[in-house]
């Protein structure tokens, strides 16, 4: 049992008042070396953990605490690991995902909000939060026609902080822009990064599917916008330099496979490539399990699998070890690498969440663009 | 006889103005912190830790001024910038190879009769790299003087003119650290090597590099971890035969020795002299005066005390 509950009993069964004290002067989930204990206060008539972690059982039940309206589960958590989870409240024949009230930790994403156990030894990267110190890129925008999807695309723009016309800037295309700006603080990292001289002052510009679905999934229209038509429309409304090597893709998930798909059908306009978590779907042997999306990426994957060759001079990836996909990202890897590309890929003890991919934004970045600290001696 | 003093990073403790009193100017000072970048000029701290008049001579922000309204030669300096960033990023690729090579045979054990001809020829493998890429440097610099005299850039002249008026009326002359392509580039954007040459200098951190005459970046403690140490490109030549090592202390690894011993010898006959805060290197010209908490990384890749050497 956790030692903190194991106290709280220590007496017998616990007061109301000795059970609100034991909320207020602990943090929750109770977080000890190898260890996470997860605890729901309500009446109901069964509490389950809901885990967002691969290859373990989704839901676990929770147990209910001796004479109280506590409900508790210890389960082995290596340290340094973070994934996200919701409590699943049975009352009255009802079952209600809830937040864990007691944890003020949480993870956003397009579907809402869930709430994030981070395990022993695991603390936020101080260069995802705000650093006064750091000058502010400007966020700007555009929207552009694309011909290749016959509609209006809306693309969110950085321009880094002290940002001159009369300079030449890298540029980085994000898919899901919108998303890394709000769940995974991207302005927030490049800020920081850029101050931090750890990767140059770069132009970035983001965009936002529509249908994600499907124009992320090997969809040729997409692949002409990002390497035909944001390219030059990029070219032409910002100073770029004029080299495939300071040109970069960058998605996770399905932007993941989207980003490759497109440097793929333009190798090598895009020197550098960060895929994260990307879901990189195939079969070795008779039809895939993973639902009628994912036919066409698993066509893409398989075909290049096929016939792989070099799309670009560098590829960082990264997966969560706690997500299905690590075994499709672990297969990727070294059949891009013996491409002669040169890959990192980097596995995380997290899950598939805009947060681990906030936090491996510095070593992928910082890999595929070092920064000027390399040219700074003060 | 003229005299430099070479100092390490000013933050923690500034020693700088020991370097001054040691010089004891007869004249006014001026700066050049063009290395800062965007916070060029802002020379408040430095004031105080000088303790009487210091101009800066602003080359960061004249060069701004000089792009913005002489396209000829931006375009011109746009054109050199590519091709150098070019060339640095193919020395990569090959030096990644040949050094790697030369690394494990510092490492490796054998017969030491088999074993120091091997070494001795992998390394001066890395050297003659070293020296192609160098003169490749050279030749895009030269091409870039060329076509430069011929351009019609006035407001560059009347600039020019006046950084050296100022430079030939100091007393002396600080060089600040920071971003060290830039600080070289704007030094040599106004012909500064020639006429620093004949004053008394004080110079910091990335400021002492661009004085030296190769200048080699190195990071053995980046994000991404250790990086093969580079040649950028040739300095102002003015500090011969060291090469300077700002920072020495956190960005090498000193506990490999081998690693040490084959940054030593790449460079050799060149010093590499190590500059961390506090640290003081006095030159009378090209003569060593004095130094305190300066090192050298001597052959066997373990540091030695520069003053001892």
């Amino acid at each position: 049992m956790n030692p903190q509950i194991e106290n709280l009993y220590s007496e017998g069964i616990p007061s109301v008042r000795l059970i609100d004290e034991f909320i207020q002067n602990n943090r929750f989930p109770l977080v000890e070396p190898g260890h996470v204990t997860f605890v729901y206060r309500g009446q109901a008539d069964e509490v389950n953990l809901r885990r967002w972690i691969s290859g373990l059982n989704t839901a676990q039940s929770m147990q209910s605490l001796e004479g109280t309206d506590l409900w508790a589960l210890t389960m082995e958590l290596p340290g340094k690991s973070r994934f996200e989870y919701k409590f699943e409240v049975v009352r009255g024949g009802n079952r209600d995902l809830v937040l864990d009230q007691l944890n003020e930790v949480q993870a956003h994403d397009p579907f809402g909000a869930n709430s994030v156990c981070q395990g022993f030894g695991y603390t936020r990267p101080s260069w995802t939060l705000h650093d006064p110190e750091a000058r502010s890129g400007e966020l700007t925008g555009f929207q552009m026609h694309s011909q290749a999807f016959e509609s209006q695309r809306d693309i969110h723009v950085y321009l880094p902080a002290r940002f001159r016309r009369n300079r030449s800037y890298p540029l980085l295309v994000v898919h899901d822009g919108a998303d890394y700006l709000r769940y995974a603080d991207l302005k927030t990292v490049l800020d920081n990064l850029i101050h931090n001289l750890e990767i140059p002052a770069m132009v970035v510009a983001m965009t936002q599917s529509p249908d994600r679905l499907v124009e992320y999934t090997g969809d040729l229209r997409h692949a002409r916008f990002i390497g035909d038509e944001l390219l030059n429309e990029m070219k032409l409304r910002f100073p770029l330099i004029d080299n495939n090597s300071a040109r970069g893709l960058m998605g996770a998930s399905l932007g993941g496979v989207a980003s490759l798909h497109a440097a793929r059908q333009y190798p090598n306009r895009f020197g550098q490539l960060l895929l994260q978590s990307g879901s990189f779907a195939f079969s070795d042997l008779g039809h895939h399990q993973k639902g009628p999306v994912f036919d066409p990426v698993v066509r893409f994957v398989n075909e290049y699998r096929k016939h792989p060759f070099a799309v670009a001079e560098k590829i960082y990836m990264s997966c969560g070890i706690y997500e299905s996909l690590i075994y499709e990202n672990r297969s990727m890897a070294p059949l891009l690498q013996a491409q002669g590309m040169q890959v990192k890929f980097e596995e995380a003890r997290d899950a598939h969440n805009w947060e681990n991919w906030r936090d491996r934004l510095r070593n992928g970045l910082s890999w595929l663009f070092p920064g000027p600290l390399w040219m700074v001696y003060e | 006889m003229v005299m430099r003093i070479l100092l390490g990073p000013q933050s923690p403790q500034p020693n700088l103005r020991k370097a001054i009193e040691t010089i004891n100017p007869d004249g006014p000072i001026v700066v050049i912190t063009a290395g800062w970048r965007d916070s060029e000029g802002e020379i408040g701290e430095l004031s105080e830790v000088v303790g009487r008049p210091v101009e800066d001579l602003k080359l960061y922000q004249r060069a701004e001024e000089i792009y913005a309204h002489e396209p000829s030669l931006r375009d011109l300096k746009r054109e050199r910038q590519d091709k150098l960033t070019e060339l640095q990023r193919l020395y990569r690729i090959r030096l990644s190879a040949t050094i790697v090579a030369a690394r494990k045979l510092m490492r490796t054990r054998a017969d030491p009769e088999l074993l120091r001809p091997e070494r001795r020829a992998a390394i001066n493998q890395v050297r003659a790299l070293d020296q192609h890429h160098l003169r490749r440097i050279r030749a895009i610099h030269q091409d870039f003087d060329q076509k430069r005299a011929s351009l019609d850039i006035p407001m560059t002249m009347v600039h020019l003119d006046e950084v050296r008026r100022l430079v030939s009326e100091a007393g002396l002359v600080l060089i600040a650290g920071g971003h060290v392509a830039v600080l070289l580039n704007r030094m040599r954007l106004f012909h500064l090597g020639g006429l620093l040459q004949q004053k008394p200098l004080i110079a910091w951190s990335a400021g002492a590099m661009a004085l030296s005459e190769h200048i080699v970046l190195f990071h053995d403690a980046a994000p991404q971890g250790k990086r093969d140490a580079e040649l950028l490109d040739a300095g102002l030549g003015i500090v011969r035969r060291r090469v300077l090592l700002p920072h020495a202390r956190t960005r090498l690894d000193w506990r490999n020795r081998g690693r040490m011993a084959l940054f030593s010898r790449r460079f050799s006959p060149a010093v590499c002299c190590t500059l961390d805060n506090g640290s003081m290197i006095q030159l009378d010209d090209e003569k060593l005066i004095a130094s305190t908490g300066s090192s050298i990384v001597a052959r066997t890749g373990r540091k030695k005390d520069l003053s001892n050497s």
